[in-house]
């Protein structure tokens, strides 16, 4: 939980040894409603596809390994920070793979941008729905929740559709042991990534000053005054 | 409950080794996942079977052999290889060149050569060079960090076709007659109440014609084999601990650093170690016996003194501390075998079986050995279609005849003389033993479990963490990566009588502060644990909890 | 000389904070291209043309009101396009949006619509000569990333809060813009926005939360904390696992690791040590205060305030002491 991230000797990348990599939750969860999807309606087919080097075939393989029927890697050196380059590539694997329903997390925490679902609902022209937290499809529409700022979003939709999935909206299975095993016999298809020229850079990383340490303003009631004291001026949260 | 003069027998209040969940009689499942040969742990031990295993089979097939598809897994109980692999740790090198003849030490994981290295014993204040005991030269070996060891291995294994599961912990043995049939991994996703919860997964069986664990120091099921088979050992496996931190430092350490004497008692065994990792990066860690006689006695606390040691505090002054960890040690050496240590469809290795000599504080290459000689047993029995207990005693036999054996052999009453006779008595027998090569005193120094050596209540003398130099034992568990699920059912099994002196035995014992006495009640935090065993040795039990949960140590 | 764009987000007739703050970003931009106009959309329902005055007050020369029966409601479809087709329009050098749920959702529709590509996020911006500079967290915030934006216009979508909306009043000239499809041809359909029960706050909205730990002894002692929630009037009541396991408050007020992640202005943790878990729930809150007897508990590590000391003698009188600064306010 504690992961120090390390810039890299260049400044504009981070230094990953000794990283894991892992499938992240808000995919998971995309993952999760999928598998349930296809539970529902016989003779649907779950893809996981993803865009990166080699390091994503583990992700892959964690979403064939909960069930997800094949996998593509979009084979990049590195993944690019702008998320329009990124929708670019999937969208043109996407376009003619005839899904009637494309899932995404709702963001990456690697880059915390969040715009690759959206992005490439555009390109494809597809209904959009993004961040759910629940979600139901019957006969060709689906009706979905969305978490606002103090309040709640109810949306019907069209399929074909690109939704991106917020927490909330189910609980990823784990891999089990059967699933592992047969993960290892599923197609993985590895093609190019066609990305285009990025339109964002990144100039430098770095981390974010430490918290400083925090202080013992005082001992018992008598210290109040001086907390909000610095509630009021310091802080300026009263 | 302790006596009227305020001593604790910690076995009193130990509840026994739930051996009937441990060993379970009936079928597997029918939707078990059959394997040919399991192995119950992802550490060096179980990789290094793994990799032989495969080696041999693959040999074979090239060979012409008929043995066909053979089906070789390792059930680990960390969310990823080496997450909860902790050591020194300086290697010696032997198994891994017996294990990759192909390849030179330089191809090795390991962090370097050991350069130089230096003894000190310790008072509060001061520091007295003494010359390196014989038993604890380290020339020509290697530090590394056994984390990266195992990831490495866990690579060199997937490529030869191993199955590796991680985030599946064996909880019990399945069984049929005397003969072990495979294993069942714990549920996921069970609630707090012991209900399954939303994510539930149910335990899944494994079948294997051999079943070799290899799941480290104090294993459950590998403890719960050789009670319910009555397989005896001349004397008591019993433990240390040792609490480890890893610091990004400004002043590079030169040489393999260790110490003995403070800030450990006199009445208990002990000492420190500090390794070279990096120019900038060095393992420091203290290693204290679990047969001490304080309920004070706090293995923690006793290395966040020894950090502000002037031997120590140069190196670590304006650096940082970036992992934290904690694992027992099985010191009980060789009067602490068990006699056998297979049966039926399944054999013991590494730490599980007490492969560890103390003298030298080695075990890595002992376990990789072991598990390698477990391979070839297996393989042997594959190719006989016999996996008998006779069959299967060619381990035994290659071990017995091999140098683990005879290392321990020959340190086997030197912990044993800490245990009776104390720090300064026993160290000069030690001293004796290592001249004569084991044959002084003659005959068996006997010794008794952790659990069963009582402890004085005292007064606790804590030490008031400044978050540089000295951590809580929250911030430490913080350091070791847990984030486990904290509403999953507890799997630490409390015994009777838990009075407030053993309250505070348990707090102390405790690295990673699951326990906490508050007045008169003990206050219990299970997603604290960090699995190194020691509650299991004189503690409440550990049993196996969810997969993935525990420590996620990186460089440990 | 450069125009900017900006989305003034608003929900049902009301025009949101954040969408004043993309218009005091956006002036400041323009300010920084070397002065230009500020063009700012709001959508909304029959009504919403009222809310352009406000606008101008915080900067905006031009206000592109989109009113319509039909968006009482968030129309992705309908924003998406018409914000894009003015954008495209507009020739502008950049165009703000929030990074609220709205904006997260609507800013990449309308980058991609363009052609360009977007920055979510964002802490500060600046000029560098073709390209817009802009400062992003990335990795869960554990690492802050300075990215160069080369596409026109830069599509940008600023954090919530990190700029104040500052009072800057233009005469502000009104333009009606038809929404550029039909509402009720979208394929996708907001059907109802539900407003969040009123009177209790939710922990992951209010902007102060007020936590009880084991440290408060037995349940009752629980009105403390919420007497100091309710001295605040926009605090929320949360609890620690130990707490909630003892069945003291509900497993929905439990913050952690398992439990609710909150991140508010303002946290104050009473009676609290701090466990791994719990601080997993709570530690990206901008202010903390920690209120312990036990001085080494690590909760006073990560807290930017400490009082050690008994909490049923501090509480009442932070109570009292809060309740007597709201009364100046």
């Amino acid at each position: 939980m504690d992961v120090r991230f390390k810039v890299g000797a260049d400044a504009i990348s981070l230094d990953e040894t000794g990283l894991k990599f892992d499938i992240n939750d808000f995919d998971a969860w995309a993952v999760e409603a999928a598998l349930q999807l296809r539970e529902k309606n016989a003779g649907s087919e779950v893809t996981a596809i993803s865009l990166g080097p080699d390091v994503v075939q583990e992700t892959i393989r964690k979403a064939l390994s909960m069930g997800a029927d094949r996998g593509v890697q979009l084979k990049a050196d590195k993944v690019p920070f702008d998320g329009l380059a990124i929708a670019t590539a999937l969208a043109a694997e996407l376009k003619t793979g005839g899904y009637d329903l494309i899932l995404f997390g709702k963001m990456s925490p690697d880059s915390s941008n969040g715009v690759v679902g959206p992005m490439t609902a555009e390109l494809l022209a597809l209904p959009c729905v993004t961040a759910i937290s629940s979600l139901a499809i019957e006969g060709g529409k689906g009706t979905a929740k969305r978490e606002l700022e103090g309040a709640q979003e109810i949306v019907e939709f069209q399929l074909p559709a690109v939704l991106t999935v917020d927490e909330g909206l189910n609980t990823a299975r784990y891999p089990s042991l059967k699933g592992i095993m047969a993960a290892k016999k599923k197609p993985l298809d590895v093609k190019p990534a066609q990305l285009p020229t990025p339109q964002v850079t990144v100039r430098k990383l770095e981390l974010p000053p430490e918290r400083k340490a925090g202080r013992i303003i005082g001992e018992g009631a008598t210290a109040v005054p001086e907390l909000i004291r610095l509630l009021q001026s310091e802080a300026k949260v009263l | 409950m302790t006596d009227n003069s305020g001593v604790v027998l910690p076995s009193r209040h130990q509840a026994p080794l739930p051996v009937d969940r441990l060993i379970l009689t009936g079928p597997p499942d029918a939707e078990a996942v059959p394997m040919d040969v399991l192995f119950v742990g992802g550490g060096p031990a179980g990789l290094a079977g793994a990799i032989e295993l495969a080696n041999l089979v693959r040999r074979d097939a090239e060979a012409g052999g008929t043995l066909g598809d053979v089906q070789i897994g390792v059930l680990e109980k960390a969310g990823a290889l080496g997450e909860h692999s902790l050591s020194g740790a300086v290697i010696n090198p032997v198994a891994m060149r017996e294990l990759f003849p192909d390849l030179k030490d330089g191809d090795f994981p390991f962090r370097g050569p050991v350069t130089g290295e230096r003894v000190y014993l310790l008072t509060g204040g001061r520091s007295f060079r003494v010359p390196t005991p014989p038993t604890m030269q380290n020339h020509g070996y290697y530090v590394a960090s056994l984390c990266e060891v195992v990831r490495w291995l866990g690579e060199k294994a997937e490529a030869a076709g191993v199955n590796i599961f991680t985030g599946f912990p064996a909880a019990s043995l399945l069984t049929e007659g005397s003969r072990v049939t495979g294993v069942r991994t714990t549920p996921t996703g069970l609630a707090r109440t012991g209900e399954p919860g939303s994510g539930y997964t149910p335990p899944t069986d494994i079948t294997a014609q051999i079943t070799i664990l290899a799941e480290g120091t104090r294993g459950a099921l590998s403890q719960a084999y050789l009670e319910w088979q009555k397989v005896p050992s001349e004397n008591p496996q019993i433990f240390a601990l040792g609490v480890k931190e890893i610091w990004e430092t400004k002043k590079p350490l030169d040489a393999v650093v260790h110490t003995l004497g403070w800030p450990v008692p006199l009445d208990a065994f002990g000492g420190s170690f500090m390794y070279p990792l990096a120019p900038n990066l060095v393992g420091l860690g203290l290693v204290v016996g679990l047969d001490y006689k304080k309920t004070t006695t706090d293995v923690h606390e006793m290395l966040q003194r020894l950090k502000l040691h002037p031997l120590f505090k140069p190196y670590l002054e304006g650096g940082e501390m970036v992992e934290w960890g904690a694992k027992t040690i099985p010191e009980g050496g060789y009067y602490a075998l068990a006699k056998r240590r297979h049966g039926e469809g399944v054999m013991i290795v590494g730490d599980s079986a007490g492969y560890v000599e103390v003298a030298s504080l080695k075990g890595i290459h002992y376990a990789m050995q072991s598990g390698m000689f477990a391979a070839r047993a297996a393989f042997a029995a594959l190719k006989t279609g016999n996996a008998s207990s006779a069959s299967l005693s060619r381990y035994d036999e290659m071990v017995n005849g091999s140098f683990i054996t005879n290392d321990l052999y020959r340190r086997r009453n030197m912990r044993l003389a800490f245990q009776k006779h104390g720090f300064f008595v026993g160290g000069i027998m030690a001293s004796l033993m290592t001249v004569t090569g084991g044959r002084f005193p003659g005959g068996k120094i006997e010794s008794e479990t952790d659990a069963h050596v009582s402890r004085m209540a005292a007064k606790s003398e804590s030490i008031i963490p400044d978050g540089k130099l000295t951590f809580s034992k929250l911030d430490a568990v913080f350091k070791s990566g847990n984030a486990t699920r904290d509403d999953i059912p507890s799997h630490l099994l409390l015994g009777p009588d838990v009075a407030p002196e053993v309250a505070e035995l348990y707090t102390h014992m405790c690295p990673a502060g699951v326990y906490e006495r508050d007045g008169e009640r003990l206050v219990v935090s299970p997603a604290n644990c960090v699995d190194c065993k020691a509650t299991d040795v004189i503690g409440p039990r550990w049993t196996p909890r969810e997969g993935g949960s525990g420590p996620k140590y990186r460089q440990m | 000389m450069a125009n900017v764009f900006a989305f003034v987000e608003s929900r049902g007739s009301e025009l949101r904070k954040v969408g004043l703050e993309a218009v005091t970003a956006a002036r400041t931009l323009a300010d920084d291209s070397g002065g230009g106009e500020v063009h700012a959309m709001v959508l909304g329902p029959t009504g919403i043309a009222g809310k352009a005055q406000q606008i101008a007050q915080y900067g905006a020369d031009v206000m592109l009101v989109v009113e319509h029966a039909d968006l009482a409601n968030y129309s992705p479809e309908v924003a998406t396009a018409t914000a894009a087709e003015r954008i495209k329009a507009g020739g502008y050098r950049g165009a703000i949006f929030s990074t609220s749920a709205q904006g997260r959702d609507l800013a990449p529709r309308v980058a991609a619509r363009l052609g360009v590509s977007v920055v979510t996020d964002v802490l500060s911006f600046e000029v560098d000569g073709e390209a817009i500079i802009v400062r992003h967290p990335i990795n869960i915030g554990k690492v802050i990333a300075t990215l160069a934006i080369s596409g026109k216009p830069a599509v940008i979508a600023m954090r919530p809060n990190v700029i104040s909306p500052a009072q800057n009043a233009k005469a502000g000239r009104v333009e009606n813009v038809p929404p550029a499809i039909d509402p009720k041809s979208a394929r996708v359909i907001v059907k109802e926005t539900k407003q969040g029960t009123s009177g209790k706050l939710d922990l992951a909205e209010a902007p102060v939360v007020i936590a009880g730990g084991r440290g408060l002894k037995v349940a009752e002692n629980f009105k403390l904390v919420e007497e100091l929630a309710a001295a605040f009037g926009n605090a929320a009541v949360g609890a620690t696992r130990a707490v909630t396991d003892d069945g003291w408050r509900p497993h929905s007020d439990q913050i952690g690791q398992t439990g609710r992640l909150v991140s508010p202005e303002l946290y104050i943790a009473v009676g609290i040590s701090g466990a791994v878990q719990h601080l997993a729930g709570m530690r990206t809150s901008k202010t903390i205060v920690a209120i312990n007897k036990d001085k080494d508990a690590p909760i006073f590590k990560i807290a930017d305030y400490g009082l050690v000391g008994d909490v049923f003698e501090i509480i009442p009188a932070l109570t009292a002491a809060v309740r007597e600064a709201k009364k100046h306010h």
